[in-house]
């Protein structure tokens, strides 16, 4: 039987082409050598969350931070906080985290606890930290962060709106009822489409404060359960049940929609949050004709507002870089280089460092929310433990939650039930 | 009759035509004649960027959650095998209950809503007409794009509290506001855009309907039978077998349903979970609360639910569904 003489060589022809395109593949794969210079820069990348304006101002610092070292090239990328969080998640499986990154307090755990981040200390410098700061980025008393800025709770408020329709300015240790009163009394006062205030109930940070102000706390000391009763949560959503039901609050129907805050709306009339928001709502605020003021948040105890001095975010170097040192370099210029910090301003927060409080640029909103700090000092108390890993899912079942209690679709005491039942096996899960 | 590449002269032909039998029924002992096997090595040759890409990135990942679904893994912090306690978990897990139910609820309005809006456009765009390919164009481009980012936002816009839906409706005395914030009708939301998207369907029903034999029609309409008789009694039959492949089809693919669903709802499925699909679901176990495992078993979960339902269809498509020249009974 005859071959054809062909077949043979043109399968030696595919196994050799097939070889030369390995050979070629793995040449492209190879390493550059040694880098480090102007010509062959070393490459760190380092990622946030937050929004345009923030990445201008992150991109002109990072941009800043190559000119004066030449020899490092930064690639930056960012993302809004869920979509940011839903992104390291899956990365941090694959163990593909960027070299820096920003850090979020109620995370810290998740990651640190994997070994996944890089012990700073002896790495960064942490010799110019104001006081009080380190201490809530240790983990296990091992030094895995640093806060970037601090922040505290507060009621940002409409205090235009509040003057013109006769309610006093809140005071330090006024009554969660004081403010539902308010409420109830600016509401209609505002017309139709404007709301006195938002729905408090459905963030659990403003329940820890409330568990807080009565000298508990949301995780017990080991950051492995919770602290409080279904019956104290039950409580808890029940707080805006009246103010709900009698339209004196936006309605989920309405927030649900919302891609932005009901004070940049400019439908709000205040809302409890993290003060260092308030310098970022003010240009829109007053752009629409409106002044925005900062107070402390309502308080079941006068003397216990249950406010601690936040890191607002933090900046992490991953456990798995290759370039510790430049990226070590990187965090160390974002947090002390006095140009960085002018062009960074408190977009962040108040800076967490000396140098970082010297140096950067202080417009009104941001005195407003030094001069609220200064006058609510003497009400802070030492900040909870890190949160458990598992935090971040408990958070979203928390308002998950909540939102069948805003449609009816569950009481307030059955939804509180599931809470536990879901809290339960979601911390059980990383026993 | 020879399989033999021969390219010599017929007499030797026919003296090589012995040994090829004898070649054959050693062959049938051996399997594979050796030039056969050549080639087959060629083909596989330039199979194998598939082949690799499958095993890579589709088997084995199967596999492995296949494995992970009998144990506890946590994305950070890793498992132990558990055995079946995923499995038994999932019936005691409110959560479970409630996205089988919207996923079932969206499968029964969408896949008959979907096939029957195929099905009519098909009818009306197999007529002759002038520009009719336009409008063949026209309406399969839905569904190019339903599937995007793009196409979600666009929806959450179109079906948002004071956006068109919403006034379009108030003018009939509505009062329920955007579907986006309804949970009694937010699914009707991903519902609509699924119908919106029939080309695929459409087009399988365009080749079906024009392979009804004109011949039947022509005959019935002698015998008087009117449009609507002979769309029972003729298209209806003829068409079965497209019919069943379209439901088939539809059903898999609704069960499957995540894209929109996750942009519109999000992983919470909201409104108050009126858009928890399983699959969001599935996404939401794993990447938010990080229980790879317990995911996994709602997948394999799933895979097993549209295994059993297929074969449930096959089974009553034996008696519903007729192919034209099998009917020798």
């Amino acid at each position: 039987m005859i071959r054809d003489p062909y077949r043979l060589r043109r399968r030696t022809l595919l196994t050799g082409a097939a070889a030369a395109a390995t050979v070629a593949a793995a040449a492209a794969c190879s390493d550059d050598g040694p880098a480090g210079t102007a010509d062959d820069p070393i490459e760190i990348s380092f990622e946030w969350w937050g929004d345009e304006n923030r990445a201008g101002i992150t991109t002109d610092a990072v941009n800043l931070f190559m000119e004066k070292n030449k020899g490092i090239k930064v690639q930056t990328n960012f993302a809004d906080f869920p979509t940011y969080w839903e992104g390291m998640t899956g990365r941090m499986a694959s163990r593909d985290l960027p070299d820096v990154f920003q850090m979020d307090y109620s995370r810290l755990r998740q990651f640190g606890s994997g070994g996944l981040l890089l012990p700073l200390e002896g790495v960064v410098d942490t010799s110019d930290f104001r006081e009080g700061f380190l201490d809530t980025a240790k983990l296990n008393d091992q030094l895995i962060a640093v806060p970037i800025a601090g922040n505290t709770l507060g009621l940002i408020y409409r205090a235009d709106w509040f003057e013109a329709h006769g309610v006093a300015a809140p005071m330090p240790g006024y009554s969660w009822d004081q403010y539902g009163a308010d409420i109830t009394t600016l509401t209609p006062a505002l017309g139709e489409g404007k709301w006195g205030g938002g729905d408090w109930s459905g963030q659990y940070h403003f329940m820890e404060l409330w568990l807080r102000q009565q000298g508990g706390s949301f995780y017990n000391e080991d950051g492995n359960a919770l602290n409080f009763e279904p019956a104290q949560l039950a409580e808890w959503w029940t707080t805006t049940a009246d103010l709900y039901a009698a339209g004196m609050v936006p309605p989920v129907e309405t927030t649900i929609e919302w891609v932005e805050g009901g004070l940049v709306q400019d439908v709000l009339g205040s809302e409890i949050g993290w003060d260092n928001f308030m310098p970022g709502y003010t240009p829109t605020v007053e752009a629409n004709g409106g002044t925005l003021a900062l107070a402390a948040p309502p308080s079941l105890d006068a003397a216990n507002l249950g406010l601690y001095l936040k890191p607002s975010m933090q900046l992490v170097i991953s456990g798995a870089t290759e370039q510790a040192e430049a990226s070590a370099k990187l965090v160390d210029f974002l947090l002390g280089d006095p140009e960085a910090i002018k062009i960074l301003g408190t977009n962040r927060g108040v800076p967490a460092t000396n140098k970082g409080l010297e140096n950067v640029e202080i417009d009104p909103a941001t005195q407003a929310v030094l001069d609220y700090e200064a006058s609510v000092e003497q009400y802070l108390t030492t900040p909870p433990p890190a949160p458990p890993a598992a935090t971040g899912a408990i958070e979203v079942k928390f308002g998950e939650l909540y939102q069948q209690v805003q449609y009816g679709e569950m009481t307030a005491q059955e939804a509180a039930d599931l809470f536990f039942t879901e809290a339960d096996t979601l911390l059980a899960a990383e026993q | 009759m020879s399989a033999s590449p021969s390219t010599t002269a017929p007499p030797a032909a026919s003296e090589a035509g012995a040994p090829t039998a004898n070649e054959r029924r050693g062959a049938a002992k051996r399997r594979t004649p050796p030039a056969r096997r050549g080639e087959r090595l060629v083909g596989y040759t330039f199979m194998t960027p598939w082949i690799v890409g499958s095993l890579v990135f589709t088997v084995g990942p199967m596999l492995w959650s296949l494995y992970l679904s009998f144990t506890d893994y946590h994305l950070i912090l890793g498992g132990d095998f558990i055995g079946l306690e995923n499995y038994t978990a999932m019936f005691n897990d409110p959560m479970f209950a409630r996205a089988v139910k919207v996923t079932l609820l969206y499968v029964l309005l969408a896949v008959p809503l979907k096939l029957v809006a195929s099905l009519v456009v098909a009818m009306l765009l197999t007529q002759s007409r002038r520009g009719i390919g336009f409008y063949r164009a026209a309406f399969y481009m839905p569904s190019l794009i339903a599937m995007s980012v793009g196409i979600a936002i666009v929806w959450k816009a179109l079906f948002a509290g004071g956006g068109p839906q919403d006034q379009f409706m108030s003018w009939f005395g509505w009062d329920g506001g955007g579907f986006i914030g309804n949970p009694d009708v937010s699914i009707l939301m991903l519902v609509l855009l699924s119908v919106w998207t029939f080309g695929a369907p459409m087009v399988i029903f365009m080749a079906g309907l024009l392979q009804v034999p004109g011949e039947l029609h022509e005959a019935a309409e002698v015998d008087g039978a009117g449009k609507w008789h002979r769309f029972i009694h003729i298209t209806i039959p003829m068409l079965s077998p497209v019919i069943f492949f379209n439901v088939l089809m539809e059903t898999v693919h609704a069960f499957q349903l995540f894209g929109p669903a996750f942009i519109i709802g999000g992983t919470a499925g909201g409104p108050a979970w009126s858009t928890l699909f399983y699959t969001v679901r599935i996404y939401a176990l794993a990447f938010v609360d990080l229980r790879m495992g317990y995911a996994s078993a709602w997948a394999w979960m799933l895979v097993l639910a549209v295994g059993v339902v297929t074969l449930i269809m096959f089974r009553a498509a034996k008696n519903l569904v007729y192919y034209a020249g099998e009917d020798n009974k």
